[in-house]
């Protein structure tokens, strides 16, 4: 038992210690802008606008239920423009960047997981490497780059559709009107709102990009190698995102 | 295949840009494009006042709260941002307070020579004024907060109170207490028939209160008659006549005391010769009483009375005699 515990921790921190050397790896790559630059405008567009359907989806739906939720919640006492304010807070700051993230984490994470370990098991990457390709300027850095910078767009796209949804649930199903809707809206509104959850999705873009650009690298066993690999890089990452998320609540609220 | 997904991603990001960018103007209701001044307000505590919140006048939006700092001298110092086209008042002052019962804030500017009678509004904004510079002069009034603590203590109290009574309030007391009542339904009962045989004395004392009104109400009649006719005779001028032989009277009166006076002053003036003549007649009536002198005699002898009445018999019968008589006396003769 104590050497499973002590097999576990020294997995544990060897796991860290990979990644910390992957992250050196590539900060040295990030000179080679070159190689990187012309390939991140298509990983940006990939990771970043392709996934704007499904995360206008998630957000939208997400609106719906805080609004109903709101009113749910929102009997006798307290005034019904305060649905404005649980919608808005929340949409902002906590909702529309961890649910995105999170249903991106499945899609971006482990589409680079799945494409990379592909790579590596029918050994593109080998070839690459063969013909002097630097692995992580070349698959890696723009990658990393892309979701870093897209995932901030994705969720203010995201958040104004929750918002969008809230208000016209409130109007349409609520009975709530548009005017107190904003004022709910705007009651307790600080910038900070709105830069909290941008500079969290940041984080969650980089951390997911670079959890799946490892895991698709180190996929080992084939096809069976590759669907761990894939399913490592979404477990993993969300759990980062979460982990991510009570970080910068304990640092910045 | 590649400059499309440049223009892609170019205008997602511009998209995002916008959005954000937009969105946060939208929410924190910036004036763009409308000059605003920026004014200090001066606070001792600035309650639960928050950057973005609105200013008020006279309950209408004209600015938010752009920073709050804290300054010299343990205030709090807040900047202000106005819309440039408000018309201020002369004596600017802020007060800071709930909007609502939620936690909402806003500054509200008012007059300084109106703020609130409250004391201690009133003492910070004269503090905050007196400290100087241009800064306005600010007070916070109490949040729902603070009367929750302040009820919360209350209940404290209240539940402490209540604990003694339970404490004092055991079976004994129970029993007392069942005795005491018990006691006073036997005094209710009493005081009930009390009140029922009060209420028939009362009744007659009604109806004797209810004649003696009547009773008052004549005679307030017959006064009112009565000052008519003084009126009718006052309008008619012989109260005028009388007081008017009143005052003659008077001065009469005021004569006749002034010959009072002089008569007494020359009795004084005579006081000596009238006291030698009464101690002479004291000393006659004195010797009259002591039978001295032929009027004392007289006085103190009845001899001469009784002598003068038979001598009044005896002339009486000789007046008599001679009526009878005549010729016995007396005879006349012409010739």
């Amino acid at each position: 038992m104590q050497k499973v515990i002590t097999d576990q921790v020294a997995e544990l921190l060897a796991g860290f210690g990979r990644l910390g050397n992957f992250v050196g790896d590539m900060a040295r790559s990030l000179r080679d802008f070159k190689v990187w630059l012309g390939l991140t405008a298509v990983q940006m567009r990939r990771i970043g606008v392709d996934s704007l359907p499904i995360s206008l989806l998630v957000a939208a739906f997400t609106g719906v239920v805080l609004a109903l939720l709101s009113r749910y919640i929102f009997t006798g006492a307290v005034p019904m423009y305060f649905v404005g304010t649980l919608v808005g807070k929340a949409i902002m700051m906590e909702l529309g960047p961890v649910l995105v993230c999170l249903a991106l984490a499945g899609r971006v994470g482990a589409s680079i997981a799945a494409e990379l370990g592909t790579m590596r098991v029918t050994e593109q990457v080998d070839a690459l490497e063969t013909l002097a390709y630097d692995i992580q300027s070349f698959l890696v850095v723009p990658r990393v780059i892309a979701a870093t910078l897209m995932f901030p767009v994705i969720v203010a796209f995201a958040v104004t559709a929750g918002l969008l949804t809230g208000w016209l649930t409130s109007v349409t199903l609520i009975d709530l009107s548009t005017v107190d809707f904003l004022k709910g809206l705007r009651l307790f509104y600080q910038f900070k709102d709105i830069w909290f959850g941008l500079l969290k999705s940041m984080s969650f873009g980089f951390t997911i990009a670079l959890i799946g650009c490892m895991k698709g690298l180190n996929t080992r066993g084939g096809a069976e190698g590759v669907g761990r690999a894939t399913t490592q890089a979404v477990v993993v990452s969300a759990g980062m995102i979460l982990v991510l998320d009570a970080l910068w609540a304990v640092l910045l609220l | 295949m590649k400059r499309r997904d440049d223009i892609l991603v170019g205008f997602t990001i511009i998209a995002a840009l916008i959005l954000v960018v937009g969105g946060a103007f939208f929410l924190s209701e910036s004036q763009l494009g409308q000059d605003a001044t920026f004014r200090t307000a001066r606070f001792r505590t600035v309650g639960g006042l928050g950057v973005g919140n609105p200013v008020v006048l006279r309950g209408v939006r004209v600015g938010r709260i752009d920073e709050i700092r804290l300054g010299d001298g343990d205030w709090v110092e807040t900047i202000l941002q106005i819309y440039s086209n408000v018309q201020l008042p002369d004596d600017p002052a802020i007060i800071a307070a709930s909007a609502s019962l939620f936690g909402e804030w806003q500054a509200d500017i008012i007059s300084l020579a109106e703020a609130t009678d409250d004391p201690n509004v009133r003492r910070d904004l004269d503090a905050a004024a007196a400290a100087g510079d241009d800064a306005w002069p600010g007070a916070t009034l109490p949040d729902i907060g603070q009367l929750t603590a302040q009820a919360g203590r209350i209940a404290s109290d209240i539940a402490a109170v209540s604990s003694r009574v339970q404490t004092a309030f055991d079976s004994e007391a129970v029993l007392n207490l069942q005795g005491s009542i018990r006691d006073f339904g036997e005094v209710t009962d009493r005081i009930n028939q009390f009140a029922t045989s009060q209420t028939e004395v009362l009744s007659e004392v009604g109806e004797n209160v209810r004649d003696g009104a009547a009773v008052l109400r004549s005679a307030a009649d017959a006064l009112e008659s009565t000052i008519a006719r003084v009126d009718a005779a006052t309008s008619a001028g012989e109260l005028d006549t009388i007081v008017n032989n009143t005052m003659a009277l008077s001065a009469d009166l005021r004569a006749a005391a002034m010959a009072l006076r002089e008569l007494v002053a020359v009795v004084q003036a005579n006081q000596a010769s009238i006291e030698n003549i009464i101690q002479g007649a004291d000393t006659v009536v004195a010797r009259l009483g002591s039978g001295q002198g032929t009027v004392g005699r007289l006085v103190g002898d009845s001899t001469l009375y009784i002598e003068a009445v038979q001598a009044i018999a005896e002339l009486r019968s000789l007046v008599n005699d001679i009526k009878e008589n005549p010729r016995k006396y007396f005879k006349f003769s012409v010739f």
